[in-house]
């Protein structure tokens, strides 16, 4: 009886060595991402990576990190040890490294997959005509709405103009609710009010100059967009709370019903539209009908996988990029972390309806500008939101805003 | 002769792993930090070094910059004044609140009292937690909605309804109410960031003052006691002036610990920017904005700071009778 227990235990330890070699003998590649275990688009990782490991034939070594602390790591590792493949952002961000050559052109294996990735949605990160990222979804900022709240105080639908939505704050704060929440601790959060504000005021095509820095910051028209949000917040239609909260608390808060909208980026839809209650997704109004309309958005294709140019196999981290940022993408969709940016070739069925409601306004969108953070490079992206912050706070008003930014960015 | 060399090479062999490790931990990257501080350059652009002079050293202690292209004045975001500011202000309340705090509790713990082992690990306990858990647990006793400690406690007492409006018309950097958002203005935001960095180490410098304290000879003290000294007279003329050198190492360790503050700041706040320091600046500058030269500049200012303090601080604990003597 030892004997056959000790050979089964042997043949048992000589199959998991041969299955060890054999994992061994598979091509493997790295690959750094910010879906840690709270990140609304951990899922689609989980379900994406298995999927391309086995149509490619590879191993994928995958760490995930926090956000803030993965753009400090990111930026601050040298070139050589960059894994094969890692999460960017595109625009200035993506553009440092490609202007760097430290990521790896794509053009090659692009052809691969053009049929299902519009080539529109990689603008973003297509610098000097090269294509250096892989999209993965994409999102705009949403203005989430309870339904329930909207309903006490004489609404059925959110608000569409600006007039009517200042109605419909006056009448929630008149019936003790706090019309949204903002983390103040988190500033590209008021980036999220700030800017739809901007570019419902000045237009999609002025603020798009203004963040690649052709157009100034010096725009009276500016100036007055932020006196208009400082005065909604100076008329407690915002959280006092919110200047010490952190983003997941303003969330949870707007979910549990403190609050009557919420704008933030359509990553949060799934979550948001599984939470209890009812929920509705729109845009901030229109505040200048002769400069902005209200089919434009603040977004487009962010997320992206790019392909470290010190890999030792580029052309396959390439491959793998493009494969799993198409079942990212798949799998991010149908669990409502973000829109498509591949065009979908399976059931959409299922596809949540507060995912489907931004979807159908991002196809109907009239233009799009990216988020001011990740438009501008580093140095100019973080003046900026320290002024946003000062603007939240009411430290500085419009004419301060415009003032200081274009002094010290132009 | 030989020996003499042989004896010498020993020493020499001896110490060289240890400067080896010295220069290339310490004096090295203090080195470089300088070097780079006066120039400036991107490492992810991978762009070449500019030579900048005292340029970066010029716009951080400038509260004010001119606009090349205006010629205007305009405040200057990354001005180094305030936080250096700050920093001072907590260097001077970890000196003249936390320390005498430590010494009296290492004082009456001492002193042999009941359950004394007891006392030393749970004033120790915080230095032992890690400073982000901390700060998480400030974040939740500074919360302002009714989960908050602090706030669920003003309320219950009623002091909220005299203490929000007196915080609300001292606050001079908003127009908004203070409505318990402890860390939402700058005003309460560097008194919230300070009170856990004080609490944090009280247990430190105790522990380091008690371990003095247990090595006062107990024939001072008994004799002490027989001339009829009171315990304050104790306190004051034996044991304060025998554990001199260990208080020295305090106040230089509250002082520079308190130039250096980084960690607890960024952990109970993610924008720091309502309690900079220069840590904190420092640390935007280098990752954030990736003004290297900047970021270095600031570097180079703490550690000459640091260095200064230490030096001050250790000519005014110099042993004026052993010069004498």
């Amino acid at each position: 009886m030892k004997k056959l227990v000790a050979l089964v235990l042997a043949a048992v330890m000589l199959l998991s060595l041969t299955s060890a070699f054999a994992e061994a003998e598979k091509p493997t590649l790295t690959l750094w991402c910010i879906a840690t275990e709270s990140d609304a688009n951990r899922p689609a990782y989980e379900k994406a990576i298995p999927a391309v490991e086995e149509a490619l034939g590879i191993k994928i070594e995958w760490e995930a990190f926090e956000n803030d602390s993965y753009k400090t790591k990111i930026k601050s590792t040298s070139a050589d040890e960059l894994p094969d493949i890692f999460f960017t952002w595109s625009g200035a961000f993506a553009g440092d490294f490609a202007a760097a050559e430290k990521i790896y052109c794509l053009d090659n294996e692009f052809p691969n997959y053009a049929a299902d990735l519009p080539e529109v949605m990689l603008q973003n990160s297509t610098y000097g005509g090269k294509h250096y990222a892989v999209p993965l979804t994409m999102n705009i900022v949403t203005l989430f709405a309870n339904m329930d709240l909207l309903k006490q105080v004489g609404y059925d639908a959110v608000p569409t103009t600006y007039e009517d939505l200042i109605a419909c704050c006056d009448a929630l704060v008149a019936a003790g609710i706090i019309p949204f929440g903002c983390s103040g601790n988190a500033t590209w959060c008021v980036t999220e009010y700030l800017e739809p504000i901007i570019e419902k005021t000045i237009g999609y095509e002025e603020m798009n100059e203004i963040f690649a820095g052709r157009a100034t910051w010096n725009n009276p028209a500016i100036a007055e967009a932020v006196d208009t949000f400082q005065s909604m917040i100076t008329k407690g239609y915002f959280d006092p709370d919110g200047l010490s909260l952190d983003n997941d608390t303003v969330k949870a808060n707007f979910i549990a019903g403190k609050y009557a909208f919420y704008q933030n980026g359509s990553w949060n839809c799934g979550e948001i539209n599984d939470a209890e209650g009812n929920f509705q997704a729109a845009l901030f109004p229109v505040m200048n009908s002769e400069k902005a309309t209200y089919g434009q958005v603040i977004g487009g294709p962010n997320d992206a996988l790019a392909v470290s140019a010190a890999s030792k196999d580029p052309d396959l981290a390439a491959k793998a990029a493009f494969a799993l940022g198409k079942e990212i993408c798949h799998y991010g969709y149908l669990a409502g972390s973000g829109l498509p940016a591949w065009t979908p070739d399976y059931d959409t069925s299922a596809v949540k309806p507060l995912v489907a409601d931004v979807a159908k306004m991002v196809a109907e969108s009239e233009g799009m500008v990216l988020f001011g953070d990740n438009a501008m490079s580093a140095d100019p992206a973080n003046v900026y939101l320290s002024y946003v912050a000062k603007v939240y706070g009411c430290e500085i008003d419009g004419a301060g805003f415009i003032e200081a930014l274009a002094n010290e960015l132009q | 002769m030989k020996r003499t060399f042989t004896y010498k090479l020993n020493i020499v062999l001896f110490l060289l792993p240890a400067l080896i490790l010295f220069v290339g931990i310490l004096i090295a990257p203090i080195i470089m930090s300088a070097y780079y501080s006066f120039h400036e350059f991107n490492l992810v652009a991978n762009t070449d070094m500019e030579y900048k002079g005292l340029e970066n050293y010029r716009i951080l202690f400038s509260s004010m910059l001119t606009n090349p292209n205006t010629g205007k004045l305009y405040a200057n975001s990354m001005y180094l004044g305030d936080a250096l500011g700050h920093s001072l202000v907590l260097a001077a309340l970890s000196t003249f609140i936390q320390l005498p705090l430590a010494l009296i509790i290492a004082l009456k713990l001492s002193k042999g009292i009941r359950g004394e082992r007891a006392y030393l690990s749970i004033f120790f306990m915080p230095v032992l937690i890690s400073t982000v858990i901390i700060g998480r647990l400030w974040m939740n006793i500074y919360d302002p909605g009714q989960a908050g400690l602090l706030n669920a406690g003003l309320r219950a007492l009623g002091i909220d309804k005299w203490l929000f409006p007196a915080i609300t018309n001292s606050i001079k950097s908003s127009k908004l109410p203070f409505t318990g958002q402890w860390t939402g203005f700058r005003e309460t935001a560097l008194i919230a960031a300070f009170i856990p960095i004080l609490w944090q180490y009280v247990g430190y410098h105790m522990l380091l003052m008690y371990a003095g304290i247990k090595g006062v000879p107990a024939d001072l003290l008994e004799a002490a006691q027989l001339d009829g000294c009171t315990e304050g007279q104790v306190n004051r003329f034996i044991i304060i002036p025998y554990i001199k050198p260990i208080l020295k190492v305090c106040v230089i360790f509250a002082v520079t610990g308190s130039l250096k503050s980084f960690d607890l700041i960024y952990a109970l706040m993610k924008d720091t920017s309502r309690a900079e320091l220069p840590s904190t600046l420092m640390y935007k500058l280098l990752f954030l904005h990736q003004r290297y030269g900047l970021g270095s500049a600031i570097a180079v200012v703490l550690i000459v700071l640091c260095f200064l303090f230490a030096v001050l601080i250790s000519f005014a604990f110099r042993d004026k009778g052993a010069k004498v003597a």
